[in-house]
């Protein structure tokens, strides 16, 4: 199993960042990969981020601008369904590169 | 879930109204405290709730753990739509039918019910039996099949 390490970023930094990050251990399980989630507020998100822990961001909350050097992923569709498959398929998509 | 904490026919004509009535259910029972309507109120105001779902649409209100005593969810149908501002698109307003007014206490504990939520959320079948139901109890039922 190959190891992931996903910030999930939402308004609270509770309840729909946990959301997603439930979805993503169970989808992402299914294709081989052992994930580890932190949730986080927009605002402790840049800091977060540069810290070097994480592989990717996704977020249900619009991220304060700035550079944060790892992929950021729109997880909205998590939570309506609409366009789910493509937001794991980008998931996924970011995940094998950063492998090669 | 708590049939106490499910509301059929009700008639706000406001998102502040139906967080406050749902929210009032969740106190005299002792889920939230004193200061969880107001939070929920607040935050809604900065990062709102609402979501389209495609052929109807939710509004999932809630606030931080620090305001919960325990965790529930409080259902209500609205008698007629009511606006809540879209979480995706704050300028959007969408007609919001059915509202789940969430009290999370320990989010990484609830992860697996949260996720379950979730799916209940954009599974427009079971929210158009929510919508449609005409007792409590079978609101009861649909969520205790939905999440557990």
């Amino acid at each position: 199993m190959k190891k992931v390490s996903i910030l999930s970023v939402c308004g609270s930094g509770t309840v729909t960042s946990s959301m997603v990050a439930g979805k993503l251990k169970e989808k992402l399980k299914e294709k081989g990969y052992i994930v580890s989630t932190t949730e986080s507020r927009p605002t402790e998100a840049l800091n977060l981020a540069k810290s070097g822990r994480f592989n990717l961001i996704t977020f249900t909350s619009p991220l304060t601008p700035g550079d944060y050097g790892i992929p950021a992923i729109n997880a909205f569709a998590c939570l309506t369904g609409i366009g789910e498959d493509e937001f794991l398929a980008e998931v996924l998509k970011t995940i094998e590169n950063m492998q090669k | 879930m708590d049939v106490d904490l499910i509301k059929i026919n009700l008639d706000s004509v406001t998102d502040k109204e139906v967080i406050k009535e749902l929210g009032s259910l969740m106190k005299k029972k002792n889920y939230v405290k004193q200061s969880y309507i107001d939070a929920v109120l607040h935050r809604e105001e900065s990062l709102p709730t609402g979501l389209n779902i495609g052929d109807t649409c939710v509004a999932i209100p809630h606030t931080d753990p620090i305001h919960v005593n325990m965790p529930a969810i409080a259902v209500g149908c609205l008698k007629n739509p009511v606006k809540f501002r879209s979480m995706i698109d704050p300028e959007r307003k969408l007609d919001v039918r059915v509202v789940f007014l969430l009290a999370v206490k320990d989010p990484k504990k609830q992860v697996e019910l949260l996720t379950k939520l979730m799916d209940l959320f954009k599974n427009v079948e079971i929210l158009k039996e929510i919508e449609t139901a005409d007792k409590t109890e079978s609101i009861a039922q649909i969520m205790d099949k939905a999440i557990s």
